[in-house]
């Protein structure tokens, strides 16, 4: 059973660049405590993007000729797992690096590809992930936002919501109704390039319950498009993002979200010398998942590097993977308040506080849990 | 040498010489010994030209889709000359194998057994306990390939690793498993309990996961690594 998802080593050809990317997460999170660290996806940071792309750390899976690296996933991974360990603020770059370049690649015009991707690859350009709506959350193909024909161009109506980032994004790749109806289901629906700055577009920030806003609610009122804003092919749309969601599920992304908080608690063990059998147990244990999920991370890679397209595999890595940056929170918790008599930093106790908050969405973005165990129900010929 | 290479004659030979039947009569194999012996298969981990220790992770796993008897891969680490450590990474193994087994126990039964109108397997509750067993039978072999990878290096850590993830995730494999094959999988007469009682006690050899987690446990608050430097560097043996 899933026979080629099996044990794999990273090349050892990226260690110069793990290097680059340590010294330069080292230096962007110097100045920062711990609990702004944790936020490391949602750290927006354009300075810090841009550098990384200077050092030739973004767009690593792309070809040199649009200005990317022409390397394989294996480096990638290197990279996202130095700058989140680190928790690095990569929310400048992220989804643009992550999944607009690629698929603008795969799927668009030699022209878009020319327009867009080498920009990405500087980080100089911010993309936003147009997905859910207000009605259409993981029964995506439900979506309403509609772009008609209109002359040569197109006219945009409609909302998207909990779009990470649109408040700083100059484009967002939106998945749309072409033609037909929501009953249509994945027919008639299409992806198109929107500039957010353009006429008739309001973007307005949501704030979260930790008080942060890092996603935004969007409108579109009218909004003229350009003929080329479709990527790729009219009434497609479902099949590109299928294709896109793989990218975004089996990374190390998946596995890392709560790490700076592991290490805060780590480093909290150290100083206090504090090693109860209890702590050791809970400690080891969280050692052995976060050893075995980046086994299957790494697995996950290989795959992708041999030219797969790992649906199944990426989804258990992500359901896995979350689960364990879940329960980290909670343990932590426990493990401290159950030594009532140690002090414990202000600085670990927001941290704690951040992750014990927002870990719910963890298993949320990029498709719920509920999904992806069906993903795997199917791959197992349940469905 | 292709691992499927290797671990294709050991199925046909296991699956050969311990049928469900044998297997359920207790765990003695004196009689299968000498065919295993003559095979040259309890050798294979021995001598000069032995076979890499990462290729005895396939052989394991399948002792255990058999429910084999484990006797077997001891002598063969025995043999090898090989530690504790060995025993609890192949054990690993092993557990991933019956886990395997069961998994497809449980995913035939799911199709096949139709309650309200429909196969069981339809439901969407039942669809997800199956596809979290899935993701934990998956998660042990990594750990195992994971752990037998330039094995002895590293190898103290490397087993507890493997360890901890297969004894932590077997009793719910095994439970998940009975969970879908209901009152059926409860007989004895049923190949289930074949493999969930040696899920059981497999876990619990060389050590459950509460002592290789206090291994790994005292070991990394006793270095000032990050944790994923230190699993990096200590378990992956990356530069």
């Amino acid at each position: 059973m899933f026979a080629s998802f099996t044990f794999a080593r990273i090349p050892a050809d990226y260690e110069d660049l793990r290097a680059t990317a340590r010294r330069l997460a080292k230096e962007a999170v110097a100045d920062r405590p711990m609990d702004v660290c944790a936020r490391s996806w949602s750290g927006y940071d354009a300075e810090f993007s841009r550098k990384l792309g200077a050092a030739g750390l973004l767009g690593l899976t792309l070809p040199k000729e649009y200005g990317g690296g022409g390397m394989g996933p294996f480096a990638r991974f290197v990279v996202v797992e130095e700058l989140l360990a680190a928790g690095a603020p990569v929310a400048a770059h992220w989804i643009a690096d992550r999944q607009s370049a690629p698929l603008i690649l795969n799927f668009g015009t030699e022209a878009q590809r020319h327009a867009y991707i080498p920009a990405i690859c500087r980080g100089e350009s911010l993309f936003a992930i147009g997905m859910s709506e207000p009605g259409s959350g993981s029964d995506l193909a439900s979506v309403r936002t509609r772009a008609e024909r209109r002359g040569d161009g197109w006219r945009l109506n409609g909302q998207k919501i909990w779009t990470s980032g649109a408040m700083h994004a100059d484009r967002m790749i939106a998945l749309v109704r072409t033609s037909g109806s929501a009953e249509d289901r994945h027919r008639g629906l299409s992806q198109v390039i929107v500039d957010l700055h353009a006429p008739g577009v309001t973007v307005r920030p949501i704030k979260d319950l930790a008080g942060d806003a890092h996603f935004a609610e969007v409108f579109f009122d009218d909004v003229a498009l350009p003929s080329d804003a479709l990527v790729g092919e009219e009434g497609q749309g479902w099949q590109q993002v299928t294709a896109e969601l793989a990218f975004e599920r089996s990374g190390p992304e998946r596995i890392y979200s709560s790490v700076v908080l592991l290490d805060g608690w780590l480093a909290h063990l150290r100083s206090t010398g504090r090693a109860d059998a209890a702590t050791t147990a809970l400690v080891g244990g969280m050692i052995a998942r976060l050893a075995t999920l980046r086994a299957m991370s790494i697995a996950c890679t290989a795959l992708l590097e041999a030219g797969e397209s790992p649906v199944v595999e990426a989804s258990i890595v992500k359901d896995l993977g979350t689960a364990f940056e879940q329960d980290l929170p909670l343990a932590i918790a426990d493990n401290l308040a159950s030594h009532r008599d140690e002090p414990v930093s202000d600085e670990l106790r927001r941290t704690l506080e951040y992750v014990t908050l927002v870990a719910p969405s963890f298993s949320l973005r990029g498709g719920a849990r509920e999904i992806l165990r069906g993903i795997i129900a199917r791959g197992l010929g349940l469905r | 040498m292709d691992r499927s290479e290797l671990a294709q004659p050991f199925e046909r030979m296991i699956a050969g010489l311990f049928p469900p039947g044998r297997v359920r009569e207790g765990n003695g194999w004196d009689a299968e010994r000498r065919e295993i012996e003559a095979s040259g298969f309890l050798d294979l981990l021995a001598g000069d030209d032995a076979l890499a220790f990462d290729h005895a992770v396939p052989l394991f796993i399948v002792l255990g889709r058999h429910a084999a008897p484990l006797g077997i891969g001891r002598e063969m680490i025995a043999r090898g000359g090989l530690g504790d450590g060995a025993e609890a990474i192949l054990l690993a193994a092993a557990i991933a194998g019956a886990g395997e087994r069961v998994l497809e126990m449980a995913v035939a039964y799911a199709n096949d057994r139709v309650q309200f109108g429909k196969p069981i397997g339809k439901q969407q509750a039942v669809q997800q306990n199956l596809a979290l067993m899935a993701e934990h039978v998956v998660a042990v072999r990594l750990a195992a390939e994971l752990a037998a990878a330039d094995f002895p290096d590293g190898g103290a850590m490397k087993a507890a690793v493997a360890k901890a993830t297969a004894s932590e995730l077997a009793p719910r494999i095994a439970s998940a498993a009975h969970a879908v094959c209901g009152a059926m999988g409860i007989g004895m007469e049923h190949d289930l309990q074949l493999f969930t009682r040696r899920l059981h006690q497999w876990r619990a050899e060389a050590g459950s996961e509460t002592l290789h987690s206090r291994a790994l446990g005292i070991a990394v608050l006793a270095d000032d690594r990050s944790a994923v430097d230190w699993v990096r560097a200590e378990v992956f043996r990356e530069a």
